[in-house]
């Protein structure tokens, strides 16, 4: 698996195309993560995620099995002539990992629920829309992705505090034409970002949630977890 | 035990293990190889001199700035004669930095650190138009060859310092020692030990690399924004 960084230019048009729709976006970060690029395999899948750290600065990280070439997406909305992106080999990193270790880490996810539609019937999915909620949604999931938030004391009323921030929670809405039929539609996409600090329970089971990603909308800039050191 | 250190760094450098007719590769790291040949030109040794005892030092390396790599199309002809060489592609690494180590004994790597301040012949990282820049020997110290690259001082510039995050973690290879290397371990092996430089006859024995953990150094100058690529090595 590779990790890559592109710096996106914020003054030229296509980048504002690309943050505007996320199906632009997953398409070009499809088209430069190799010919394959679209499927799910046993190692893992493409992955992407804006980050806004600083007022001007765009990142976008993306994990690819394969080695990309973001070429193309540079031409239209980065720098061209300057080396504006990073990859680097992630499975060295991935091997490292091991239980008890501490990260800060970052991930923008697309937090729902599924209602139940009545017995036997496929429940409607449903984004958690209050701040409580995407919070619990996010740490009574934490296990089973293989780490855990620890938790900083206990406040005043007992609630235990901890090292996890949630920020740029907002609603994506964009455009999309189904391949097969044609058709046109509208997609909304409930996204947050996490931040805050790890600590790792089940190294193997955080590997696979590294590279195959965390919850639904994956291909729409959701689901990808990157990890820094503390 | 002492280490001989040096310091390779250079717009470019290039170190090939296996490369073949006309597309002339680099590793993301220097060679034992290319390493020990520098050591013995310095010394003054020409291409057919035995080198095993060269070939004997543990060798490893810390990559301090990892570079890019850059390919290079190269369409030569020959000056005295205006003959067509083959057109080949040539990978180099530009901008990089590494802490390079050779282990052994005492004496011989104050020998060769004397060398390599005023070396025999040419000094260059790999290849020859990859001459070093700034200084090349960090001198000998005595101590182990993993605690001397751990220990070395992070070795790139205050601009690049400034780009990385607030800790920054240096990937580190190095010969395995006694024997193969253990499972859990991240190995691999490449065919980089010089038996022979001479170009009658080159010729090139295995080597098992391991990779160690990461060095992790404290970096001041860097900017506060969370680095995500500062734990995969080489900052």
């Amino acid at each position: 698996m590779y990790l890559s960084r592109v710096l996106l230019n914020p003054s030229r048009r296509g980048t504002g195309r690309f943050l505007a729709s996320p199906q632009a976006m997953h398409a070009v970060v499809l088209a430069s993560c190799g010919p394959d690029a679209g499927g799910v395999d046993q190692a893992g899948r493409v992955l992407w995620r804006v980050d806004r750290p600083e007022k001007h600065r765009i990142e976008l990280y993306v994990v690819s099995p394969e080695p990309p070439d973001f070429t193309g997406l540079i031409e239209q909305a980065g720098w061209p002539t300057r080396a504006t992106w990073d990859a680097a080999d992630y499975d060295p990193f991935l091997q490292r990992i091991e239980a008890g270790q501490s990260w800060r880490f970052r991930l923008t996810a697309n937090p729902v629920r599924s209602v139940s539609a009545g017995e036997g019937k496929r429940g409607k999915v449903t984004p958690h829309l209050t701040r409580r909620h995407q919070e619990e949604w996010f740490v009574s999931r934490c296990q089973h992705w293989g780490f855990e938030i620890p938790t900083r004391g206990d406040e005043a009323d007992g609630e235990p505090v901890r090292a996890l921030e949630l920020s740029g929670i907002g609603l994506a809405e964009f455009g999309r034409s189904d391949p097969d039929s044609g058709r046109r539609g509208r997609v909304s996409v409930t996204r947050v970002t996490y931040r805050g600090e790890l600590t790792v329970t089940d190294p193997d089971v955080l590997r696979r949630a590294l590279t195959s990603g965390i919850g639904r909308a994956k291909a729409y800039g959701c689901g990808l977890l990157t990890l820094a050191p503390t | 035990m002492s280490v001989l250190l040096l310091r390779l760094a250079a717009p470019l450098q290039a170190w090939g293990d296996s490369s073949r007719f006309t597309r002339r590769e680099t590793r993301p790291e220097p060679t034992k190889s290319g390493v020990l040949g520098l050591l013995a030109a310095a010394q003054g040794r020409r291409r057919t001199d035995p080198v095993e005892d060269l070939a004997a030092l543990r060798f490893g390396v810390r990559v301090d700035q990892p570079g890019r790599i850059i390919r290079d199309f190269q369409t030569a002809i020959r000056i005295s004669d205006g003959a067509v060489m083959p057109l080949s592609y040539r990978y180099y690494l530009s901008d990089a930095v590494f802490v390079a180590g050779v282990e052994g004994d005492a004496e011989l790597l104050r020998g060769l650190d004397e060398a390599v301040r005023a070396p025999a012949f040419p000094l260059y990282l790999g290849r020859r138009s990859c001459p070093p820049a700034g200084r090349l020997s960090l001198g000998v110290v005595d101590t182990d060859l993993e605690s001397a690259l751990r220990d070395a001082d992070w070795q790139v510039s205050r601009a690049y310092r400034k780009e990385q995050g607030q800790t920054v973690h240096l990937d580190l290879l190095a010969d395995a020692s006694g024997g193969l290397p253990t499972d859990d371990q991240d190995s691999f092996t490449v065919r980089d030990v010089p038996l022979s430089f001479s170009s009658e006859r080159r010729e090139y024995g295995w080597r098992d690399v391991v990779r160690l953990a990461p060095v992790a150094k404290d970096n001041p100058d860097g900017h506060q924004r969370e680095d995500f690529f500062a734990a995969l090595g080489g900052a």
